[in-house]
């Protein structure tokens, strides 16, 4: 098996997971109704510990502990897409990130079920219910919003519009593409960006938002070489702010 | 204001100093009864509230507010509106008594489901479903099969189709619930470090 | 999270001989019994009016008291305590919920509850009042003050009103989770490297203050404070649940090698009971009533939440439907 490519497909896939998580982590204690704020909150959880899990797939693979991996890399030692680091916004944005975000890592995980990378398949078989829900969540809310209110409507419009080059960057593909594809670790980015499309639209179709054509957009790619927005190293500095004041002690 | 929270210093709180607008009624939604079952075979009690503003909201509320621990392989929603309540009885005194064997004919055949409380202080359960036109008759034909049993001290009665019920194809939203030992006291075992310590701080007196 | 203090304080004892006679005497019967009261039960005004009151300071104390461990949930070191205290912050949102509930089964809406909150018109636990400096602040947090929440809540589940009962007996049982997180910080603090130490001996220095006002002054015994205690809604005074603290506590940080900055903490071995350098009243007075620290700061983020979430709301409401009261 090509260790490589399989590292750099797990690298990127628990950098987002971790990196979504904790941007979602921080409307805890802040959301708009308490029940939401509970829920949305679960999400954050079950991203950061599924990014956790990936990690320890590495290790087991030679790399360093997850700790070490997720709190003392820089910026361009991430190969999460630049749609999971941006900053939160307003609730508006929060949701159609959500909703663009985790129906493709929906369906990546459940195209993974059958990777050829046994302990991979694993993972992505147990996590399928976690990742139904966060699916469920997002649609509900957008298929509500996005057909209710003037004001909602617009609001999660203008977010969409903003999102949705940042999305395609999700997509970016890697340089393994073909090995990953041919040893049947992974079935690729293009597959899954037509299943996303596919889905995203039928979502879509159900509200008065309007995806517009795709093709005409210009994707963010970048975040899976380590490219990233402004946004990311004072994330991660704040994420590690303690962890590095001694990441030899156990906190 | 500089905060010491990095999330409170992003949320840019200038602007939101002015007059507050009271909230208008509703503002949190109204609520729905929530129902889990913690174990397949185990009957639905009653859990407690979400505020929201439809079932499938609820449904999504209800779930990581009453089943984000232990175990849990379904969940019922339903508007508190849409539940019909009878008196409350006490002591060894049925409210299957005080059913009247008349009801009402009015109403198209529908399916009603049944919640019995058992015991003063704890919650309603569900006991099952019967085909009625309406709550009062429901009640009626419920009243035999219930009447000699252990007294019921007051009963929900909810048409089938106000429930939302979780589908047999979403119930592996809970499959990694017992993984989540994060949530848990037991996974916070420091006992040895706590040891440790205390001998190492024994020895070092001992030297002194 | 919930500490004693102020609750019954300034409510004015009214009203009682206007209530039926016979119905009072039913209802205390009932509670003497040791049976719950249930939101269809008649019960005083008084009652009702107090329970509110008391609840609804509850359910705020939860939400307010996300924000000062809050202030670390971006920066928790590691995935162990990143996880833990995300779970934790949620859970304090999740007891508001459960509070709130219990509340509007007595008859005030969570807009009403939430309105007089961010108004200032309603009072929440003082110790939140206070900033959360570093990471061993929020330590000492998870373990200590719900420490101190656990004992006023255990005291409070053996009240005689069955939605708040029942809520609290869900909430202590998360409780348990947050207590163990707390003192497995805090054990790993207190025996790791010498900055850690430090660090959490700073903490202990900044909250002990804090921490003895979290139960409230003595009580004043007065005719209100004894009908209250024979209707189990105050069901033991601030000065037990004090004392019943530092015997859980004080041995568990000594045992730490760490110390408490009261030179008079110590127990008497002939009362059994703990003796202290009296806290600073007045202090607390200040605090509470809006000069602390943080209270603009807490009271403006919660604010804030509510204004940026109103369109949400908004969207999905539904104004042609009617309120209608929880049922249990």
């Amino acid at each position: 098996m090509n260790e490589t490519a399989l590292k750099e497909l797990l690298y990127k896939v628990a950098d987002d997971q971790l990196i979504i998580g904790h941007r979602n982590s921080e409307w805890t204690g802040m959301g708009p109704l308490l029940e939401e704020d509970i829920a949305f909150s679960s999400m954050a959880q079950d991203k950061v510990g599924q990014s956790q899990a990936l990690y320890q797939l590495l290790h087991e693979l030679g790399e360093k502990q997850p700790d070490t991996i997720a709190f003392t890399r820089n910026a361009d030692q991430f190969h999460n897409c630049q749609l999971v680091e941006l900053p939160n916004g307003e609730y508006d944005f929060s949701l159609i990130r959500h909703f663009l975000f985790d129906t493709a890592e929906a369906i990546r995980f459940d195209m993974l079920t059958t990777s050829s990378y046994t302990p991979l398949a694993q993972l992505a078989k147990k996590i399928q219910g976690e990742l139904r829900y966060h699916t469920m969540h997002a649609n509900t809310w957008i298929k509500q919003l996005g057909s209710a209110t003037e004001e909602s409507i617009s609001r999660l419009q203008s977010s969409l519009d903003k999102a949705l080059p940042y999305a395609l960057g999700i997509f970016e593909p890697s340089p393994y593409e073909q090995e990953l594809i041919a040893e049947g670790i992974f079935a690729g980015e293009e597959a899954l960006k037509a299943k996303w499309t596919e889905k995203v639209t039928e979502v879509l179709s159900q509200t008065r938002l309007e995806i517009g054509d795709l093709s005409a957009i210009d994707p963010k790619f970048g975040g899976r070489q380590g490219k990233h927005t402004e946004h990311l190293q004072p994330l991660l500095d704040e994420m590690s702010e303690v962890f590095r004041i001694d990441p030899a002690a156990e906190w | 204001m500089e905060s010491l929270d990095p999330r409170v210093n992003r949320l840019n709180m200038k602007g939101f100093e002015g007059d507050l607008t009271r909230k208008v009624p509703l503002d949190q939604f109204g609520t729905f009864e929530v129902f889990v079952q913690m174990k397949e075979g185990k009957p639905y009690q009653h859990e407690g509230i979400v505020h929201a503003p439809n079932n499938e909201m609820a449904f999504v509320f209800a779930k990581e507010q009453f089943s984000r621990r232990m175990t849990c392989t379904g969940i019922f929603v339903v508007e508190t509106r849409n539940v019909f309540v009878t008196q409350f009885t006490e002591g060894e005194d049925t409210v299957y008594n005080y059913v009247p064997d008349e009801f009402p004919q009015q109403g198209e055949k529908e399916q009603y489901e049944f919640f019995h409380l058992m015991k003063r202080g704890k919650q309603h359960e569900h006991v099952g479903a019967v085909e009625a036109k309406n709550p009062q008759e429901a009640l009626a034909l419920a009243k035999p099969a219930f009447i000699n049993e252990k007294p019921v001290f007051n009963v929900w009665v909810i048409k089938t189709k106000d429930i939302l019920f979780t589908s047999e194809e979403d119930k592996i939203i809970w499959d990694t619930l017992p993984e989540k030992k994060f949530r848990e006291a037991s996974d916070y075992k420091a006992g040895d470090k706590l040891k440790a310590f205390k001998e190492n701080k024994a020895a070092q007196n001992q030297e002194k | 999270m919930y500490g004693g203090g102020n609750t019954f304080e300034s409510v004015k004892f009214e009203g009682l001989e206007n209530e039926d006679p016979q119905k009072l005497a039913e209802f205390e019967a009932r509670i003497e019994r040791g049976e719950k009261i249930e939101p269809h039960d008649w019960m005083p005004q008084l009652y009702r009016k107090q329970l509110i009151r008391m609840i609804e300071q509850h359910a705020h104390s939860e939400i307010i008291g996300a924000l000062p461990e809050g202030t670390w949930i971006t920066r928790a070191p590691g995935f162990k305590r990143k996880l833990a205290l995300m779970a934790k912050v949620q859970d304090e949102v999740g007891h508001a919920q459960l509070l709130y509930s219990a509340a509007e089964t007595l008859g005030k809406s969570r807009e009403q509850m939430i309105d007089d909150l961010i108004e200032g018109k309603s009072k929440y636990s003082n110790i939140f009042n206070y900033p959360a400096f570093t990471w061993a602040d929020s330590c000492f947090i998870s373990w200590l003050v719900d420490a101190g929440a656990i004992v006023n809540q255990m005291a409070n589940a053996r009240g005689s009103y069955g939605p708040y009962c029942r809520a609290l007996e869900r909430i202590c049982a998360e409780e348990s989770f947050h207590l163990k997180y707390g003192h497995h910080c805090v054990i790993h603090m207190a025996t790791g490297t010498p900055k850690q130490r430090q660090m959490m001996q700073e903490a202990i220095d900044r909250w002990w203050g804090p921490m003895m006002h979290f139960f409230g002054p003595p009580d004043k015994v007065s005719v209100h404070t004894e009908v209250l205690m024979r209707w189990k809604v105050k069901m033991a005074s601030n000065d037990d649940c004090r004392n019943q603290f530092l015997d859980m506590y004080v041995p568990k940080i000594w045992e730490l090698g760490l110390t408490i900055p009261d030179p008079n903490l110590r127990k008497n071995p002939e009362t059994k009971k703990w003796e202290y350098t009296e806290p600073d009243w007045d202090e607390f007075k200040r605090v509470i009533n809006g000069d602390g620290p943080c209270n603009k700061e807490r009271l403006a983020v919660r604010r804030v939440a509510e204004e940026r979430g109103k369109w949400v709301r908004q969207a999905l409401l539904r104004p042609k439907t009617e309120y209608v009261t929880p049922l249990a």
